[in-house]
């Protein structure tokens, strides 16, 4: 055996450096000096062997980092981030490293099911896979003759990418358009005050540029809609480059504790303090330069051509009794704190303001985010690199999917109809969280048929005890379908249950957005087969699709997967699915910045983007309409032009008279905007008919009765709170989703229950000691936790994280075994016998003022010793 | 010169069951080595190697693992990734995150202390106890009942429990008799008795064998980073050789003085146990984070991974 000195070391490192570079190059930090070590490689500690590594991308939740699977015998064993993977650079988080488990629970169905037992009892037989399917076939069949196709009511929960360009599209080629989401409980109130004012929802904090990192109701280093792969930029900029970073949050939440400055902040307040800092930008002028210059793409006042000073005045004059003094008493926020963030946050350019959940889970959701967009737009800190911009993701290409005309249930998705409590004037991503609640209120005969993907509304949404109710009442719900990977709370309540395969045994192409303003190409591909008979619910639609008659290009999700990623360009050249399967993730594209300056018509420039000959000028709008296609009409209100046969609108005449902002679906035909000389693409609108101007000032909002600019509202519900009154604040912590990773058994044993966190004043008051059994009681219901008493909680407030407390979802969850629950090593080894307790038990589903989004941190609760 | 290269730290020797790593690869070595030896000569004729041991003379490195506390956020990755590595069953940890929390509302603070095996040195010379091993290895009554093995040159012989010459502390299950006595010396309670492993000794005491932190060892025979550190998202965890002055690990002990000054950057300093697990920790967070080491109970219970 030759003696191995670090001298030979550095010929075999180089060696095989040589020959492994060639054929591979992911290389990451240095063991050793300049030496690169290897990654993307795992052994086995047992054997030695090297396991097999596939590139595949994560779904613990919606993040879909990339990653790499390790296989050792068959068996997935390790995951890892893709070093390749310019979003996560080489990392999941600890969620994704306990997805593993998900494809070994103990718990999961294995085969199709058939209840046998009165509803809920827990009695199911086994079926086969042509038993399920000809039962869901022949119902949806026996809707679609009756011209009743809309009485099938499908309900997702997680559905993305490809699984929601197929899944959607075949559910909706069944005829039905009564489709549920979950955005109600996610954060469709900031999405809808983005649909107002910049167009399409969605933005990205560029983390790599940014010199001051300001967030307010995120807490983005444990849990987030884009968490890792913005989380690990936080900290590199952070630690690495000095970047300040401050934060409002209820709590001390882990980012709180990692930044420079925690601000602790009163339940649903973050949008007064928004205001008085915007306040203090307006008097102190600290918009000028960058914020008077993006003021010019601004619609503040009526007019959309408003010179900037009267822009100016108009801000000045709407925020003037906005005060920092003001903020001060609703918020708890000293009023010299309030200045000298906004100070710093104005002067520090470029500056990211990161403003989530926490900020716009309450009664003035929507408005809260309208408001942080103004913020953003007066400092100059909008879609420019280090600030706020529009998320760019992938675009791929769908491969073809049969389209047919659909019919849905109206006032089931968006709330309350119009005048009753509950109803809202924008639910553009609807209320789907009250979608029982509706169904309820309309009686038997309402939907004939319920199919859930990936959901649980039992669980997921507030108002537990009621939701149980509605889904036992047969009446209500004739029949309930289903597809879910392992057993819950609400396949419970099911008739007959579809065994998903997990997202690590399925073909995905993936989209998610990418912090370096790129837009990564990524696929998920099954790192081992589907256990027992588990089947892709792609593959399920695409065979009951079939069997309806409707015709497709392909047979399995995979086969569509394949399809589109080979029609997607740059992919399709870079080599299509052979290359993807192989590398996992392509970067090809450009980056993103200032896309509303895209010109469509400079006639001084000699730029024209819409074909023909440039026109002179613009003085005469009316007159270049033609230059931009048949049909379209130059709305003066608005200075936009736009298609109006791609709205609702039934004749030229009629558009012309409603015009853009009156006429239903004008968006859709949107064109350009004016602005001086110049046709701009602007901030194209969606969901909402807005000009391509960045709209603070909203006519839309104006036409339907409410305020043109962002207006505090108090919570009804907390006028009058008296001194035993606490505020329920939900949350979540870094090793779990919101409901479905607890029965994975690596991250409930760090986190298998949810104390009650309170401050040792309220506690005190109380006779409450840590560990002590408490009743939170609230308008709706009474629910039991321990308390865990705690200077991290503020005064005022109890905060219950929303992931624990289920009944029926297996032994790590709830301590109850699945039907079908198998023996697991782990199972002697359980080491907790509290299994936690939900707040959605105590809050209602109700929604903000104006999107509908489910206000989880608005209720008020009374806490007492048990 | 920044020639970027892969190492791969070919085993002398793998303990583990009828695994023989070195006599697997050497074939495919020379053959690489072969291949590109003029590559390999060039980085090598460029680096210096000062040696402060006779042990660095030889080659052989001496692992240490950083901890930078400004960048741990607490988010688990570690603990979980760890888990899959190595299927630790519930309930045991290799490697854990504490968490710490000080100061009264609204000026209290919160950090994080990631926890694995300090793979101690041992303090050398101390009076009643053998040089150059920690308590786990001292205690251990089959310390030195494997093989006779060499590493790198370096001869040293395997047991239940025993410290390589690069430092790392490993144990090997199959020589275990059960006795737990390197859980009880451990005072950092980084030793577990693993219900997955049955002991097969016929003069055992015990039923199971015992699992720890091992550096992954097996993925840095490799050229790889131990999982932990390939998982960190945010930076935390540097591994490396710090007998080799241009890696990161010198570079961070030099730039952060931990070696000189261990009192504020290892735990338990005054155990003179020497650990090799180092903490950057410029706001003083590791003298806030206390436990009872002397009692075997609250000592193990803190060596848990649980969010509250």
């Amino acid at each position: 055996m030759s003696k191995i000195t670090r001298r030979n070391f550095m010929k075999f490192a180089a060696a095989s450096g040589a020959v492994l570079a060639a054929s591979r190059g992911f290389e990451s930090d240095a063991l050793a000096g300049t030496i690169k070590t290897q990654t993307g490689k795992d052994f086995s500690p047992k054997t030695g062997m090297e396991r097999k590594a596939i590139p595949s991308a994560c779904w613990q939740c919606v993040s879909r980092d990339s990653m790499i699977g390790f296989v050792e015998d068959g068996r997935l064993v390790k995951l890892e981030g893709h070093p390749k993977s310019i979003r996560g650079a080489g990392h999941i988080c600890a969620r994704g490293q306990g997805g593993v488990t998900s494809v070994y629970d103990p718990d999961r169905i294995l085969h199709p099911m058939m209840r046998t037992g009165p509803r809920g009892s827990g009695e199911w037989k086994r079926i086969s896979w042509d038993e399920a399917i000809s039962e869901l076939t022949g119902r949806i069949k026996k809707l679609r003759d009756a011209g009743t196709p809309e009485k099938f009511l499908f309900h997702y929960g997680r559905m993305k990418a490809s699984s929601g360009a197929l899944i959607g599209g075949m559910i909706k080629a069944t005829g039905t358009g009564s489709i549920g989401n979950h955005t109600g409980v996610c954060e469709s109130a900031k999405w809808t005050a983005q649909e107002m004012t910049w167009g399409g929802h969605f933005d990205n904090w560029d983390i790599d540029h940014t010199k001051y990192m300001l967030i307010m109701g995120s807490n983005i280093l444990e849990t987030h809609t884009n968490h890792m792969s913005v989380a690990h930029r936080i900290m590199h900029a952070k630690v690495d480059r000095g970047v300040p970073m401050k934060t409002f949050d209820v709590r001390m939440s882990n980012t709180a504790a990692k930044s420079d400055e925690w601000i602790p902040i009163k339940q649903g307040t973050d949008m007064a303090v928004i205001l008085a800092m915007t306040n203090v930008v307006l008097n102190k002028g600290l918009y000028k330069g960058a914020g008077e210059e993006f003021l010019k793409f601004c619609k503040c006042t009526e007019k959309f051509d408003d010179s900037t000073p009267n822009k100016i005045a108009a801000l000045k004059k709407h925020y003037a009794e906005y005060t920092p003094a003001w903020a001060s008493k609703i918020s708890g926020v000293p009023a010299s704190k309030i200045e000298q963030i906004a100070t710093e946050f104005a002067t520090t350019k470029p500056a990211v303001l990161i403003a989530y959940r926490g900020a716009v889970t309450n009664y003035n959701g929507c408005d809260c985010e309208r408001a942080r967009q103004v913020l953003s737009s007066l400092t100059g800190n909008v879609d420019a690199p280090g600030t706020n911009c529009k998320a760019v993701g992938a675009g791929w290409k769908s491969a073809k999917i049969p389209k047919t005309k659909t019919t849905k249930v109206k006032d089931i998705f968006d709330g309350a109809p119009k005048g009753q409590p509950e109803s809202y004037p924008f639910p553009t991503h609807h209320a789907s969280h009250q979608v029982l609640d509706r169904i309820k209120a309309k009686g038997p005969g309402t939907f004939d048929l319920a199919l859930w993907y990936c959901y649980t509304p039992a669980f997921a949404n507030g108002n537990h005890a009621g939701n149980i109710e509605i889904l036992k009442d047969e009446k209500l719900l004739p029949f309930v379908v289903s597809s879910d990977t392992s057993y819950g709370d609400s396949t419970h309540y099911a008739d007959m249950i579809l065994p998903d395969a997990t997202y690590l045994e399925r073909f995905d192409w993936e989209d998610m957005v990418d912090p370096t303003q790129t837009g990564e190409y990524y696929i998920r591909q099954a790192l081992v087969k589907p256990l027992g008979e588990a089947r892709d619910f792609g593959d399920v639609m695409i065979e009951v699709c079939n069997r309806l008659g409707i015709e497709t290009d392909y047979k399995t999700k995979e086969e569509y997967v394949q399809q589109s990623v080979d029609m997607t360009p740059g992919v399709k050249e870079a080599g299509g699915w052979e290359y993807m399967k192989k590398e996992g993730v392509w970067n090809g594209g450009k980056t993103h910045y200032f896309s509303y300056k895209e010109v469509i018509l400079d006639p001084k420039k000699q730029v024209c983007k819409v074909g023909g000959s440039i026109y002179e000028d613009l003085k005469d709008p009316e007159a270049i309409c033609a230059y931009f296609g048949d049909d379209v009409l130059y709305d003066q209100k608005a200075g936009v032009w736009w298609h109006w046969k791609a709205s609702k609108a039934k004749s030229a005449d009629e558009a012309q008279e409603k015009g853009y902002y009156g006429t239903k679906s004008a968006y859709k035909g949107y064109v350009a905007t004016k602005l001086g000389d110049i046709a701009y693409k602007g901030f194209a609108p969606d969901k909402i008919n807005k000009s391509g101007l960045m709209e603070l000032w909203s006519q839309p909002l104006v036409d339907a009765g409410y305020n043109a600019l962002p207006e505090w509202h108090p919570a009804p519900n907390q006028k009058n709170m008296g001194p035993d009154d606490m505020h329920l604040t939900t949350y979540k912590v870094c090793v779990q989703t919101h409901s479905r990773t607890q029965n994975n058994k690596w991250l409930t044993e760090i986190y298998p229950n949810n104390h009650a966190w309170i401050n040792p004043k309220d506690a005190t008051t109380r006779g409450i000691k840590d560990g002590d059994k408490i009743m939170v009681k609230s308008s709706i219901g009474e629910m039991e936790s321990f308390a865990h008493v705690t200077e991290n909680a503020q005064p005022g407030h109890i905060h219950i994280s929303h992931h624990m407390g289920h009944w029926a979802y297996g032994r790590y969850a709830s301590g109850k075994r699945s039907p079908v629950g198998v023996d697991d090593a782990d199972d002697k080894n359980i080491h907790w016998t509290w299994h936690g307790s939900h707040p959605n038990q105590v809050i209602p589903n109700r929604g903000d003022r104006l999107s509908g989004f489910q206000r989880w941190n608005d209720t008020v609760v009374q806490v007492t010793k048990a | 010169m920044t020639v970027q290269v892969v190492t791969v730290y070919f085993k002398t020797e793998y303990t583990r069951k009828g695994v023989s790593m070195s006599k697997q690869k050497d074939g495919s070595r020379r053959e690489l080595l072969k291949a590109a030896g003029a590559v390999a000569l060039g980085l090598a004729a460029t680096r210096a190697l000062p040696t402060t041991k006779a042990s660095a003379e030889e080659g052989v490195p001496r692992w240490a693992f950083i901890v930078d506390l400004r960048k741990c956020v607490g988010c688990r990755t570690c603990t979980v990734s760890c888990k899959s590595e190595f299927n630790v069953p519930l309930g045991r940890w290799r490697a854990v995150i504490k968490t710490v929390d000080w100061g009264t509302y609204p000026t209290n603070r919160r950090a994080f202390v990631p926890r694995l095996c300090n793979h101690c040195a041992g303090e050398t010379g101390t009076e009643g106890q053998k040089i150059d091993v920690p308590p786990c290895v001292e205690k251990c009554p089959e310390a030195k009942s494997g093989t006779r093995a060499k590493f790198n040159g370096e001869r040293y012989r395997t047991g239940a429990t025993y410290k390589r010459p690069d430092g790392m502390i490993l144990f090997d299950n199959s020589l275990c008799i059960g006795c737990y006595k390197c859980i009880k010396a451990c005072p950092y309670g980084v030793r577990y008795i693993d219900p997955q492993v049955k002991l097969d000794k016929p003069n055992r005491e015990a039923e199971f064998g015992i699992g720890k932190c091992t550096f992954c060892d097996h993925r840095v025979a490799q050229g790889i980073e131990p999982s932990c550190v390939q998982a960190c998202p945010h930076g935390t965890r540097t591994f490396g050789d710090m007998n080799d002055p241009n890696s990161k690990v010198s570079k961070l002990i030099k730039e952060f003085n931990l070696d000189k000054n261990r009192d504020k950057t290892t735990l338990l300093a005054q155990e003179k146990t020497k650990p090799h697990v180092f903490y950057i920790d410029p706001e003083g967070i590791l003298s806030r984070y206390k436990f009872d080491h002397k009692d075997q109970k609250k000592k193990a219970a803190e060596y848990r991974d649980r969010i509250v």
